[in-house]
This record gives structure tokens, C-alpha cells and sequence, in this order.
């Protein structure tokens, strides 16, 4: 009898259509991609989305992409030269007038409305087409971030009936005598949808997006004949399509998933390191910090020594070993130490009785106590690290009171600065010093730095170093910058770095992902073993 | 009868009033959108900047009264996080919600009704038992849970029916279905026999206690007496008398499928309302949650009429003036 059902299950499954497409490659987002258009809106998901039909100048990799190489004419003025020969989607060669159109349509404000993406862009003020294969950027200030800013710079070709034939002159505001720029609809129906890239628009709702190989593709052509993306925020059914083979890849699948495979046989796990560090923000304010208060009535976070201390007292193998089971790495700088351009740095040590001396010099033998908050929906496993951070100060004898909330209402708290110490994550697309100049140069608003320093840090000699740093052009020199910055918030530890995460994919046995460290997931990174 | 749709039509335009300003409010106390959409690395000014574009650096009571203008006109506003207009954002996901709903309605009545009247008129035999004891068990079991273990079985074990996401479409007058497409059907049975599972149980309690009450009543003891057949009694007398309970709790119950199946729909990652409402909370989004809530309401009031209209033709007694 239970043969016979098994066998009717097995032959419906087929005469209802079940049956996979082989080389049609069905991966499953974490959260919905939000628009086809390149520039309104940021996150990881809608990146790794439009990365599959839109290039850029510079690749995720910071390695040139739509480009062969730039040269730098002075701090304020680069040159790119193009890569030739590559075509657009719609047969259209890709030239020098096609990148001005794109920082244009990156400007300009759609229904007056900023591109959340590209806002923050720096102090561009020119793009100029010198020939049709190269382009000349101008910028206010010394702005050498521009070459990683270049990856948010998606090209589309300056073609169609609202772009005026001849040349198109830059403009700040973007309206470059463009009469009108496509709208949502002309992207999500594909007629704007046109870049350069592997793959070409299909359709796209908003929770299923579908696109085909470009088979004119200037590079090598992926070997999945189409890629289909559903966005499931749900984990639990996210993992659950995988195994009932709604997709043959998944991302973000939980601790829990992957002790669920041990022992499958039909699907596997990848991991990779990302760019992306978890750490403790801490409110050094002499002046006290909210939710932290002492028996004295001083402001304890304000005494480095007893920062020093909270650092001590976390075992951080503890953390990756047992609450990720290894797919986490202990964190000892505010970049992950394996991004370009971080710094060596040493291991940051876990000693109790040492934390609970330094506490004791510091003034506080008995500790204090303090209120630490950490979003409850954010980050993987993001609960039960506060719950285990919240523990190793217990044992050094702080009085820890931990709350956790949805990440809605800590965004709130946090950019009121209503927070005294609360658990964090910060990814660096853009190189580690990008990272520590916003979270911890002293705050000033011409300069547009430390506008997300919520630990009130200010060191002259940090901010010396990132100063130069945002101005150096050569990339050794700058690396040295950074490593001064780093090593100067390192030693007044005004943000405790806890661990650094590691993407991860779930998917069936029979593929191999070489994932990337920037968070996103493409086809390109998938392949049959 | 006018009257009667007047003064409703007045309750309920005060009901909406005041549920707009609660969750305006509430959202403006909990979450603050520039926070959530703001990166990191946006500079002071931009933060500042993106504030105003939004319109949330003005006074919250400015800011409520110039929706309230706008809704005046038709227009429930932007959504902060889609930067679409919000009304053709939740239309535009309701068949969904709606399909799903009224197969969940479906399968309920046509499963509880008769499993409850059987229930009712054979109260000794054993399977009433069992299937007394089915509907508790069905009653207890949360929502989401037995969401993943429908799809553990029907998906993973057996490989018969889709684990999430909608399927193949049909469009229909514009309005994408999934009810006239194998594909769809087959995602949408899950979603839908989720959702039907309480309804089931239900509706096979209320018709069993309804029939229990009726049949003792004088005049069912008449109409046998009369000596008319069994399946006309049944058919006549007993179900026209134990459907004015049924018809408010489906009524109501739809309204609850349609505004919040949000547990279903978020396992089964079925594009529905429900799952843009919760992504809409999660996300800040106030303009989305405020309309949908609006629209949510208005829902209600309608279902609510539509129900006293239905009491009227099922119960002559009943005179709405």
C-alpha cells in the first residue's frame, strides 16, 4: 500500500508538470528585489538582481570591468578608459556617451525624489566623454573613494526616443537636455531594461524576476541558459522550496538548516567570507551615555580601559565556534582583516581575570550598568550573540540588561542616539577605511564625515589619519592611512569588533557556488561540478 | 432601508477617522523611515535632505492633515520604501489574497456544513467522535506550524504540490488569477487548505450545536410528524434555520482571511496583502500601512452590510427600516 502511494505521488508529481528545466538555474532571495531601475534603491538583493543585466565601470571585485584602467590627471579629475568592442543588449556599441547618460539618469530625481542608491555618491561635479572610449570625472574635492563609488554606476545605453542624438553634457541635477527619462514601467517591462550584462530582463514582479543568456555577451557567456530569481523572506520556507526542488539555490539559509543537511545526500552548503563586521557601538561621551550609569554617577564608557575590558571578556572563538559552527570568523579590527587595504592587526585576546583587573583599575570593582540593545530581526543568529555578550559581562560583573527590539524601532532609537551600547553590523562594499571614517571621525557636516559616529568618538589622531587618507590618491599611501586610522580606534576601542559573518547558500548537491564577499548572489557564481 | 445604509455609511466614516490617526501615531512613535531607508554611509545632509523629500521632517499634525487632503482626493499617497503610488501597490496584490481566501471559504463550508449536520444528527455514533475530536485537534494547532508541516509533507516527502511562491497566472480582465491554470491551483492549495483547516473545524461545530438546537424545536417535531421526508427536512427546514450563524461567522471570518493571512502568506510566500503589510511595518512604511488599514476597514463595514442584507433573506422576521 505505501509503495503504491509513493509510486501515485511520484506520477503525479510528473503529470502535474513538477519536473525541473536542467539548465535554468531557480535561486531564492531573502528579500525582494525592488526595482529593474539601477539607481533608486540600494540592499543587497536588489543589487545582486540588477548585477546580472547591468555592468558597471568597475566590478565587484574593485577590479576594472566596463573599463580597462584609469589614470589619475590630479586628486580632483580621473580619467577611465572603456573597454571596446562591448554591445548593449539592444545591439548599440557601448560608448563614452552612454556613461555621461548614466551618471546623468544617476542624478537626476525621479518625482523629486533622491536615488536612495546613489545620494550618497561624494562631490561629483563634471562627466566628460573624451572620445567614445574614454571619460573624464571631476570632483569638488580630492575624492580617491570614487573608484569604489564607480560599482554603483550602472550603465544603460543612452538610446531610445527621449535622449537627443550628439553629445550630452553633464549636468549636477541630472536633467543633461534629457526630455524625459524612462519611468518604473518602461524598466519592469524591459524596454528600458537595456545594459550590458550577462543575462537580459524577461519579466520582473516584484517577488519573480526572469531573464535569459545574453548570447552576445562581450566576456564569457554563463553556462545557465536562463535564471530565474523568487524572493522568500520566510527562511523556514525558503529552505523548505530547496528541498521540495521549487529551487535549486537559496541564500541565507540558518544555523539551523545546515545541521538539517548533514547527511543529505541530494544538498550541500556554501560559505564565504564576507565583508561585513559585527561589533559592539559603545557611547564614550564623558558626559554618559543613556541606559549606562554607575554607583559614582561617572560615565564608564567613557574610560577606555574599561572598554578594553568589555573587549577581554568576550570569547569570540566561543561565539563563531558554537553559536555559527564555524561559519563566522573572530573579528579584530573594524574591517574584516581579509578586505583589501585593512591593516595586519593582532588577535584580540579573551582573558576574564584580566577584564575583571582592568575593570578594577578603571574604578569600577564592582562594575556598573548598562543597557544594551540589539536588533532582534537584522542580523543571523544576531539574538543569541547578545544574549552570549550580555553573559561575558555579567561575569566581569557589569549588571547587563538586554534589550532587544525590531530593527524599525532600533533604527529609530539608534538615530536618535538613544542608545548607550547597542550590537551592530557594518558592511564595507567600499573598502574598510569608508567604514571607520563615518563611524568614528569626529563629527562635521562640511566635510561629511562621522555622520554614523553614534559612539561621540573623537581622536585627533584618527581623524588626521582618515583626513589624508580621503585625499590620497595613490593606493599604497592610502592603504598606510588607513592602517593609522585603524590602529588609533583600535587602541581607544570606541566600538568593540566582535566577529565577521560569512555568506551562505544553500543548494543542491550537484552545483558548485564560488560565493562572493560582498553579500549578493548571482548566476555567475554558480555552476554544475 | 436607506436610512439604514446612511447612518452605517456614518459610523463608519467616524471608524475610519480614528483608526487613521491611531496607527498614524503609533507608526510615528515606533519607527522612523529615514532611519530605516537611510544608509550608513549617507552624509548628515543627506539624511536631512531625504527627510524633507519624504515629507516626515514636518510636524506629525501637519503631516496628518495634509494626508487627510490628499486622501480627500483620492490620493492615499507615496509609499516611502516602493516610491509608487500606495493604492495601485496593495490593488494590485489583492486577487491574490482574495483567491486564497475564498477557496479557504469554499473548502470550509463545503467540508464543516455537512460533516457538522451529520455530526448534529448522529450524536452516538463513533465517527462523531473522531470527528469531534479532528475539529479540536484542528482548533489547537498555531497557523504557522502546521503551514510547515504541510509543506514537509506535500512538498518535501511526497513532491506533489509546490512548497511557495504563486505559479502561473492567468490574466482575466486585466486582474491576474491563478484559479483558471493547473499551475496556480496547484500553489494555491496549500495556502488554501492552511487557511481551511480552522475554517473546517468551525464550521463543523456551528453546524453541529445549530442542528442539535433545531431539531428539538417544535416545529421540526411537526414537520416529521407531517411526515415529510428526511431529505427535505434537512434541506428545508433544519439548514435555513442553522445558517444565520454560519453566514456571520464566514462573513466575518472572510474579512479576517483577507486582512490577515499574514502567517500564511508569508510561509507559503504568497504575494499577497498580507505579506506587504508586514513587510510594510518592518520597513517603516506608514503610508502603505496606514492605507491598507483604511481599506482594511472599509472592507469590513461592506462585508458587515452584506451580511445584515443576507439575515433579511434568510430570516423574513428580520426588517431592516
Amino acid at each position: 500500500m505505501k509503495k503504491t502511494f509513493t509510486t501515485l505521488a511520484a506520477v503525479a508529481a510528473v503529470a502535474l508538470g513538477g519536473a525541473a528545466q536542467a539548465d535554468v538555474l531557480r535561486m531564492a532571495y531573502s528579500s525582494a528585489p525592488r526595482s529593474v531601475d539601477p539607481y533608486p534603491f540600494g540592499g543587497a538583493t536588489t543589487a545582486g538582481y540588477k548585477e546580472h543585466i547591468y555592468e558597471a565601470l568597475v566590478g565587484h571585485d574593485d577590479q576594472p570591468l566596463l573599463s580597462t584602467g584609469w589614470t589619475w590627471n590630479s586628486p580632483t579629475s580621473l580619467t577611465v578608459q572603456l573597454r571596446e568592442g562591448v554591445k548593449f543588449h539592444n545591439g548599440e556599441p557601448f560608448t563614452a556617451r552612454d556613461v555621461v547618460y548614466s551618471a546623468c539618469r544617476m542624478m537626476f530625481k525621479i518625482d523629486d525624489k533622491r536615488n536612495l542608491l546613489t545620494s550618497s555618491m561624494g562631490p561629483l561635479t563634471d562627466v566628460v566623454a573624451e572620445g567614445d572610449h574614454a571619460v573624464r570625472f571631476e570632483t569638488k574635492n580630492p575624492y580617491p573613494l570614487w573608484i569604489q563609488k564607480m560599482k554603483f554606476l550602472s550603465i544603460l545605453s543612452a538610446s531610445g526616443g527621449s535622449v537627443p542624438d550628439g553629445p550630452i553634457t553633464y549636468d549636477a541635477t541630472g536633467d543633461c537636455g534629457i526630455t524625459a527619462y524612462p519611468t518604473r514601467d518602461d524598466f519592469e517591462n524591459g524596454d528600458a531594461a537595456v545594459g550590458t550584462g550577462p543575462f537580459k530582463h524577461v519579466s520582473f514582479a516584484k517577488e519573480f524576476a526572469v531573464m535569459e543568456r545574453n548570447d552576445d555577451y562581450w566576456g564569457e557567456a554563463s553556462k545557465w541558459e536562463g535564471v530565474e530569481i523568487s524572493s522568500v523572506s520566510n527562511s523556514g520556507a525558503r529552505f523548505a522550496g530547496l528541498l521540495a526542488g521549487d529551487y535549486d539555490l537559496i541564500e541565507n539559509p540558518t544555523s539551523e538548516d545546515i545541521t538539517a543537511l548533514d547527511g543529505n545526500d541530494d544538498f550541500d552548503f556554501s560559505s564565504k567570507p564576507a565583508w561585513r563586521t559585527m561589533f559592539v557601538v559603545l557611547d564614550v561621551n564623558a558626559e554618559g551615555a543613556p541606559g549606562v550609569s554607575a554607583a559614582d554617577g561617572s560615565a564608564p564608557l567613557a574610560n577606555a580601559k574599561v572598554r578594553h575590558a568589555m573587549s577581554l571578556a568576550i570569547n569570540r572563538d566561543a561565539i563563531t565556534d558554537r553559536l555559527f559552527g564555524g561559519n563566522a570568523a573572530p573579528a579584530n579590527q573594524y574591517s574584516p582583516s581579509y578586505r583589501a587595504g585593512a591593516p595586519e592587526m593582532p588577535a584580540l585576546e579573551y582573558d576574564a581575570d584580566k577584564a575583571k583587573a582592568l575593570l578594577a583599575e578603571a574604578g569600577y570593582p564592582d562594575g556598573f550598568t548598562l543597557q544594551f540593545n540589539a536588533p532582534s530581526d537584522r542580523y543571523p543568529n544576531g539574538t543569541r550573540v547578545a544574549q552570549a555578550l550580555a553573559q561575558y559581562w555579567s561575569r566581569i560583573g557589569i549588571t547587563v540588561e538586554l534589550n532587544t527590539q525590531p530593527w524599525s524601532v532600533f533604527a529609530k532609537a539608534r538615530k536618535a542616539r538613544e542608545m548607550g551600547a547597542f550590537f551592530y553590523g557594518w558592511g564595507h562594499p567600499q573598502g574598510p577605511a569608508q567604514m571607520i571614517s563615518f563611524a568614528f571621525a569626529t563629527r562635521d557636516k562640511d566635510l561629511g564625515l562621522g555622520s554614523s559616529n553614534y559612539s561621540n568618538y573623537s581622536s585627533e589622531a584618527f581623524d588626521a589619519a582618515i583626513k589624508a587618507w580621503a585625499v590620497e590618491t595613490d593606493a599604497a599611501k592610502a592603504d598606510e592611512h588607513v592602517g593609522n586610522a585603524m590602529r588609533a580606534a583600535m587602541a581607544d576601542m570606541p566600538g568593540i569588533p566582535v566577529y565577521y559573518t560569512h555568506s551562505l547558500w544553500a543548494h543542491r548537491a550537484d552545483l558548485t557556488v564560488d560565493g562572493r564577499q560582498d553579500e549578493r548572489t548571482s548566476a555567475f557564481m554558480v555552476s554544475y561540478k | 432601508m436607506l436610512s439604514f445604509v446612511l447612518r452605517r455609511l456614518g459610523q463608519s466614516s467616524v471608524l475610519v477617522l480614528i483608526m487613521s490617526i491611531l496607527v498614524f501615531v503609533g507608526m510615528y512613535v515606533v519607527s522612523d523611515p529615514v532611519a530605516v531607508l537611510a544608509s550608513d554611509d549617507f552624509t548628515e545632509e543627506d539624511r536631512i535632505a531625504l527627510a524633507s523629500e519624504l515629507g516626515v521632517d514636518r510636524p506629525l499634525i501637519v503631516q496628518y492633515f495634509s494626508f487627510l487632503s490628499n486622501v480627500v482626493r483620492g490620493d492615499f499617497g507615496t509609499s516611502f520604501v516602493y516610491n509608487e503610488p500606495v493604492l495601485p501597490l496593495i490593488v494590485e496584490r489583492l486577487p491574490a489574497t482574495l483567491e486564497v481566501a475564498f477557496l479557504a471559504i469554499a473548502i470550509g463550508l463545503c467540508i464543516g456544513v455537512p460533516l457538522g449536520i451529520y455530526s448534529g444528527l448522529n450524536r452516538k455514533k463513533k465517527t462523531t467522535k473522531t470527528i469531534s475530536l479532528l475539529t479540536t485537534v484542528g482548533y489547537s494547532i498555531p497557523n504557522f506550524w502546521q503551514a510547515l508541516l504541510l509543506i514537509l509533507v506535500f512538498a518535501v516527502w511526497l513532491k506533489v504540490l509546490p512548497a511557495s511562491g504563486r505559479g502561473d497566472t492567468t490574466t482575466l480582465f486585466g486582474i491576474e488569477l491563478s484559479f483558471f491554470n493547473l499551475d496556480g491551483l496547484r500553489h494555491m492549495l496549500l495556502p488554501a487548505i492552511n487557511l481551511a483547516i480552522y475554517k473546517i473545524c468551525m464550521q463543523t461545530r456551528l453546524a453541529r450545536s445549530g442542528t442539535q438546537e433545531v431539531m428539538f424545536q417544535d416545529y421540526m417535531t411537526f414537520a416529521r410528524a407531517k411526515g415529510i421526508p428526511r431529505p427535505r427536512l434537512i434541506r428545508r427546514h433544519l439548514m435555513r434555520n442553522i445558517l444565520i450563524p454560519i453566514v456571520t461567522i464566514t462573513g466575518l471570518e472572510l474579512g479576517g482571511l483577507i486582512a490577515f493571512s499574514t502567517v500564511t502568506e508569508t510561509v507559503f510566500n504568497w504575494p499577497g496583502i498580507g505579506k506587504l503589510l508586514l513587510d510594510s511595518i518592518h520597513n517603516a512604511d506608514r503610508p502603505v500601512v496606514v492605507a491598507y488599514l483604511i481599506l482594511i476597514v472599509m472592507m469590513f463595514v461592506v462585508i458587515n452590510f452584506v451580511v445584515d442584507v443576507l439575515y433579511a433573506l434568510l430570516d423574513p422576521r428580520i426588517r431592516y427600516t
